[in-house]
C-alpha cells in the first residue's frame, strides 16, 4: 500500500488516542459550520420562497392598492381606488386579459351554529381565484350571476373551515357573517402561511357587490385591484402603463406622490429577500467569528500536541520518516477533526434549521449546496490553521526532538 | 567491507555563541558482521556519536561512508531514507509510541516505506515477535508490559525493516541486570545472524558481550581495548 495512505492511517490513530483535544476541536469547528449551513440553507430557502410566492402571485400580475404611505400621513382618505378604476382599466388595457376589484373587511365575526371565529372578508369578482391562481378544490367558483344579483355566497378557505367546521363537509352550509346568512359553494385550495406569519387559509372571498353594499355601505370606493397580463416579459412596460393611467384618472399632480401602490413580482422578491439578509447577516458574522475561533483552538490545541509529541516525531523520525510524512501526518489529523467537525455542525445547522422554521415560519431549503460548502470549509480550516504546528512538527530536528 | 567508515568526525555545538567541540577527531571502522561496544563516560560524546553512526545528525566536519557511501552531506530526505532501510535504533528508554499497540510499534518503519505490501509486513513483525518471544503480547499497550519486554518490541521495531545495521543506546540502562543479561543475549544472537550491532553503554558487564570495545572520553576515541580482555575483567567484577 502507497505510503500516503499509511501515513493517514496514523493520523485516524492519532485523532483517536487524543480525545480530549479531538473533541474540544471538533466542537467548535461544528458551531461555525452549523451557523454557515443555516445561512445557506435561509439564503436558499428565501429564494425557494420567493420563487413560489412569485408563482402564486403570478409573473405577469399587478396588484394595485388604494392609498399610499404619503397620501395617509396627510390626511387624505386611505381608499383611493374605485370600480369605476376597474372598469376604465378594463376599456384601457389591452393587454390585461384578467382585472379584478378587491375589498378587505378585517376582524369579521363569522359564525356555525355556537362556533365563533374571527377571520378576513374579502369582496372581489368571479375572478378571484384565477387573479391569485388559487384554485377552488370543493364545491364551485363564485360566479358572474352571484356578483351582478348580490348573493349572499362564499369561498371559504381551509384554516377558516377547520375552525368552523372541524371534520363536516363545508359546502352548501350557511354561516352567518356579522348576522348575514352565507352559503359556502365552494373551499378554496390551502396555501400555508406568508413569510410574515399571516395564516392565508384564513379568509372568506364573497361577492364584491355583496360586501360594499350589505356590509361596508360602500357604493365605490374598493381595497385593491388585482391585473394579470398577457406578456410577462413586458410587466415592467404594464406596470408604467397603469401608474400613470390611474394619475391622470385620479388628477394627482406633477410631482406630486401616486396615491396608490403598485406591487410586482419583483417586489415580492426584494422583499423576501431583506427579510432573510438580516438573518443572513447574524448569522454569517456569528459563523464567520467561531469558524475563526474554531481555528485558532484548533491551531493552540495542535501546537501544544506537537510540544507534548515531540518525542514521539523524533522516534518517527529515527525509523525513517520524512519531513513531510509527519507534516502529511499531522495536518491529515487536523483535517480529519475539522471533517467530522463539519459534519456534526451540518447535522446541528439542519436541527437548527428545523427549529427556525417551525418556531419563526423560516423558509429553509437544504441542499448538496449548503453541505459541499460546509465540508469545503472545514477542510479549509483543517489545513490553514493546521499548517502552522504541523510544519512546526515537521521542521524539529530529529535529534532534538528524540531527546523530547 | 566496512559498514561504518568514519574519518576526522567532529561535532561541535554553538553554546551561547561559543562553539563547543564535542567530537574530536574521530576515526572509526566498522566491520560488517562487527559487534562493537562503544564506552565512555556520562557526557563524553557517545551518543553524538552514535547518531552521525545513525545518520540521525550530521559531523560538522570530516567524513562519513556509511556502506561506501559519503553520507554526511546528503539532504534531510535521503537521511531519511537511509536510517528507514539500514539503520535500527533502540534507545535506553525504549521510546515506544504509548498509544499504539505492540504490533503497531513493530510496524512503524514499515510506514515509511514507499511501497510495500501491509500483509507481508504484518508477518514479518509478527515472526520478530515470536522471535523476541512476545508473540502473545501483540494487542497490547506498551504500559502493559515490563520493561525488558518493552525493550524487546523496540528490537523488533529495529528489525522489520530489515536493517545490517543496529545501534543501542545504553540499552539495558534501565533494566535489573537478569533482564540486561537476556536483551543482550538477544543483541548477540542477533549478530549472530549476520547484523554488524553498536552498542554504547559505560557497564562493563554489558560491553563483555561485544566483540570490540573503544573507549570515548570527552569527546575523543582512545586505543581499543580487545574484547578478551574485557570479559576476563568482567569475570572478575
Ligand atoms: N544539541 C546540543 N547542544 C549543545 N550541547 C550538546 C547538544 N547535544 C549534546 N551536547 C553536549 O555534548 C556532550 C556529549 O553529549 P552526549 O553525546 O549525549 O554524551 P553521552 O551520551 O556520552 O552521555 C555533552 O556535554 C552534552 O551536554
Ligand atoms: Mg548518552
Amino acid at each position: 500500500m502507497h505510503r500516503i495512505f499509511k501515513i493517514a492511517g496514523q493520523s485516524f490513530d492519532a485523532v483517536q488516542a487524543f480525545k480530549l483535544r479531538t473533541i474540544f476541536c471538533l466542537l467548535s469547528v461544528a458551531l461555525g459550520i452549523a451557523a454557515i449551513t443555516v445561512i445557506v440553507a435561509a439564503t436558499e430557502g428565501a429564494y425557494k420562497k420567493a420563487f413560489d410566492m412569485v408563482e402564486r402571485f403570478g409573473p405577469d400580475a399587478l396588484l394595485v392598492i388604494s392609498g399610499s404611505e404619503e397620501a395617509r400621513a396627510v390626511g387624505q382618505r386611505d381608499k383611493t381606488l374605485t370600480l369605476d378604476d376597474v372598469r376604465a382599466l378594463q376599456e384601457a388595457l389591452s393587454g390585461a386579459y384578467l382585472i379584478a376589484p378587491m375589498t378587505s373587511i378585517g376582524d369579521v365575526t363569522v359564525s356555525y351554529r355556537n362556533q365563533k371565529y374571527q377571520t378576513r372578508v374579502i369582496g372581489s369578482s368571479s375572478d378571484y381565484s384565477n387573479a391569485w391562481s388559487w384554485p377552488v378544490v370543493e364545491g364551485s367558483d363564485i360566479s358572474p350571476e352571484d356578483v351582478k344579483a348580490l348573493r349572499n355566497v362564499g369561498l371559504i378557505g381551509t384554516h377558516l373551515a377547520l375552525e368552523l367546521f372541524g371534520e363536516i363537509e363545508p359546502v352548501g352550509k350557511h354561516i352567518l357573517v356579522n348576522s348575514i346568512p352565507v352559503e359556502i359553494v365552494g373551499v378554496l385550495a390551502s396555501r400555508g402561511t406568508t413569510p410574515t406569519g399571516s395564516n392565508l387559509d384564513d379568509r372568506l372571498i364573497m361577492p364584491i357587490s355583496t360586501v360594499m353594499k350589505k356590509m361596508q355601505n360602500e357604493a365605490k370606493y374598493i381595497s385593491a385591484i388585482k391585473l394579470r397580463f398577457v406578456d410577462q416579459s413586458r410587466i415592467n412596460g404594464y406596470e408604467e402603463e397603469v401608474k400613470s393611467f390611474l394619475r391622470q384618472r385620479h388628477r394627482v399632480p406633477k410631482g406630486e406622490p401616486d396615491d396608490f401602490r403598485v406591487i410586482s413580482p419583483k417586489e415580492i422578491i426584494k422583499f423576501l429577500v431583506a427579510l432573510t439578509g438580516s438573518l443572513v447577516v447574524f448569522l454569517g458574522v456569528v459563523g464567520v467569528i467561531s469558524l475563526i475561533v474554531a481555528g485558532f483552538v484548533l491551531a493552540n490545541l495542535f501546537l501544544l500536541s506537537v510540544k507534548e509529541r515531540t518525542k514521539e516525531i523524533g522516534i518517527r523520525r529515527s525509523v525513517g520518516a520524512r519531513r513531510r510524512d509527519i507534516l502529511m501526518q499531522f495536518l491529515g489529523e487536523a483535517v480529519i477533526i475539522t471533517t467530522l467537525g463539519g459534519m456534526a455542525g451540518f447535522v446541528l445547522g439542519f436541527l437548527t434549521a428545523q427549529l427556525l422554521t417551525r418556531v419563526a415560519e423560516f423558509p429553509m431549503h437544504f441542499s448538496w449546496k449548503a453541505f459541499t460548502l460546509g465540508l469545503l470549509l472545514s477542510w479549509l480550516i483543517g489545513i490553514a490553521f493546521g499548517m502552522q504546528p504541523a510544519a512546526r512538527a515537521a521542521n524539529l530536528k530529529p535529534i532534538e526532538a528524540i531527546r523530547g | 567491507m566496512a559498514i561504518c567508515l568514519l574519518k576526522n568526525i567532529t561535532k561541535s555545538y554553538e553554546l551561547g555563541g561559543e562553539s563547543v567541540e564535542v567530537l574530536k577527531d574521530i576515526n572509526l571502522q566498522i566491520e560488517t558482521g562487527d559487534f562493537l561496544a562503544i564506552m565512555g563516560p556520562s557526557g563524553s560524546g557517545k551518543t553524538t556519536l552514535m547518531n552521525i553512526i545513525g545518520c540521525l545528525d550530521v559531523p560538522s566536519a570530516g567524513e562519513y561512508y556509511l556502506a561506501g557511501k559519503e553520507v554526511s552531506h546528503l539532504s534531510d530526505d535521503e537521511l531519511s531514507l537511509l536510517r528507514n532501510e539500514h539503520i535500527g535504533f533502540i534507545f535506553q528508554s525504549f521510546y515506544l509510541l504509548p498509544y499504539a499497540t505492540v504490533l503497531e510499534n513493530v510496524l512503524l518503519p514499515t510506514l515509511y516505506v514507499a511501497n510495500g505490501s501491509n500483509r507481508e509486513a504484518t508477518e514479518g513483525a509478527l515472526r520478530l515477535l515470536k522471535l523476541v518471544g512476545l508473540e502473545d503480547r501483540a494487542k497490547f499497550k506498551p504500559n502493559q508490559l515490563s520493561g525488558g519486554q518493552q525493550q524487546r518490541v523496540a528490537i523488533a521495531r529495529a528489525l522489520v525493516n530489515d536493517a545490517e545495521l543496529i545501534l543501542a543506546d545504553e540499552p539495558t540502562g534501565q533494566l535489573d541486570s537478569k533482564t540486561s543479561g537476556e536483551i543482550m543475549e538477544l543483541l548477540a544472537a542477533m549478530n549472530g545472524h549476520g547484523k554488524t550491532v553498536v552498542l554504547i553503554t559505560h557497564d562493563r558487564i554489558t560491553a563483555s558481550y561485544a566483540k570490540r570495545v573503544v573507549h570515548i572520553s570527552d569527546g575523543r576515541l582512545k586505543l581499543e581495548e580487545n574484547a578478551q580482555d574485557i570479559q576476563d575483567r568482567g569475570a572478575v567484577i
